[in-house]
């Protein structure tokens, strides 16, 4: 799917990623226009291609891996070493110009900040990229 | 024959239809149907349509072509009018609503935008943070991984921090993110994101959404995968139709 379409005069998204439709594939299923009076192709087939996200996973297997993936952690190596206030000041220097600017220092400051205990995450067995399924089902 | 519907537009918008294809295997001619002041967007649905990936595709290229021109109200995929008459009374009925609907979308487009954490990152940041949990994991390290109860019980904890950090970046990243829009609303969860968000964007705010977005992956990419998507037909901003 091309994202971008070349007569409009809207610049570019650098940023955006000329995407498969499955990165957007959800809107095209459960948003848009209904009227009322029509009807509705059968999803037979295309819904197991979202259904997958409206599942919640039993969450022992979650917290085993979690918990292992905690122990397999290098905590000394910081990897990505840039500390917070050099976040920061990066952030602000580089300038995402403008308005943004305090609130991006804000968002990236707080990154790190004391964590606010809550509810309980679902989750599956993927490895790189956390995972929240809650059970919701399509509008 | 049942009528497929695309999307809806001004009378007056150019619907250049030649080059895009619709649903189907072998896809019907694209078409309008004409009412007063609004055209759909339609091809005839072939017997038995099931939906199947390329239609999805067929569906959103169709709706990408006539936003390039002008105003448009992407239908829900898989919209089927009885027949045409049907379609152009609903038109006729509702026009004015119509009209009010295309009128708040003009010269704006949805702007899709995900995230993700990294889960290494995003656990190392837990632990860093949370100095009971990094005391708990170096017992449990200590005892060579310790009982299959402990580990879940850890890794529960761990669990609940987790959606604290997902909660808290995506409130963030909204009030980052949300200057640059007209109006917002909340993705259906997706795999993986702790945020799924659509923006409604003014043409002229695009860029610095996506100069924005681009500077928050630089400084923050290394915790978590942010994604842009966009301009889209404005899905998620049609629902106020007669009836819904």
């Amino acid at each position: 799917m091309s994202v971008m379409t070349e007569a409009r005069t809207t610049p570019n998204t650098s940023a955006g990623r000329r995407g498969s439709l499955y990165d957007v594939l959800e809107l095209v299923l459960d948003r848009g226009l209904v009227i009322d009076v029509f009807v509705r192709v059968s999803l037979v087939g295309i819904e197991l291609l979202t259904i997958d996200a409206r599942i919640v996973v039993a969450s022992v297997d979650t917290y085993l891996r979690f918990a292992e993936a905690c122990n397999r952690l290098d905590l000394t190596n910081n990897g990505n070493a840039t500390t917070l206030p050099e976040l920061v000041g990066d952030v602000t220097e580089k300038g995402a110009h403008g308005k943004s600017k305090g609130a991006l220092a804000g968002a990236v400051e707080a990154i790190g900040d004391t964590i606010r205990p809550s509810r309980d995450s679902g989750d599956d067995d993927k490895p790189r990229s956390t995972r929240s399924r809650r059970k919701e089902p399509a509008e | 024959m049942s009528t497929y519907v695309y999307g809806l537009t001004r009378s007056a918008h150019p619907l250049k239809l030649d080059g895009a294809a619709g649903v189907g295997a072998d896809p019907a001619p694209l078409r309008a149907v004409r009412a007063d002041g609004v055209a759909a967007v339609v091809s005839d649905a072939p017997e038995g349509l099931r939906a199947k990936r390329r239609d999805l595709e067929a569906h959103e290229a169709v709706l990408e072509a006539l936003m390039a021109d002008g105003t448009v109200l992407p239908m829900r995929f898989g919209t089927l009018s009885p027949d045409d008459a049907t379609l152009e009374r609903e038109l006729n009925a509702h026009s004015g609503t119509y009209a009010e609907l295309l009128s708040g979308l003009d010269g704006r487009a949805e702007y899709n935008i995900k995230a993700a954490h990294h889960e290494d990152a995003v656990l190392r940041e837990i632990l860093r943070h949370d100095t009971a949990l990094r005391e708990a994991n170096e017992a449990l390290r200590a005892a060579d991984g310790g009982t299959a109860r402990e580990r879940m019980d850890f890794g529960e904890r761990v669990a609940v921090a987790l959606e604290g950090h997902r909660e808290r970046d995506a409130a963030r990243l909204l009030a980052l993110l949300r200057p640059h829009s007209v109006a917002e609303r909340p993705g259906p969860p997706v795999d993986g994101a702790f945020l799924n968000v659509s923006l409604l964007v003014e043409d002229a705010q695009a860029g610095e959404l996506a100069e924005l977005v681009e500077t928050l992956r630089g400084e923050i990419g290394w915790l978590m995968e942010l994604n842009l998507y966009g301009p889209l037909p404005p899905y998620s901003f049609v629902d106020a139709a007669p009836g819904t």
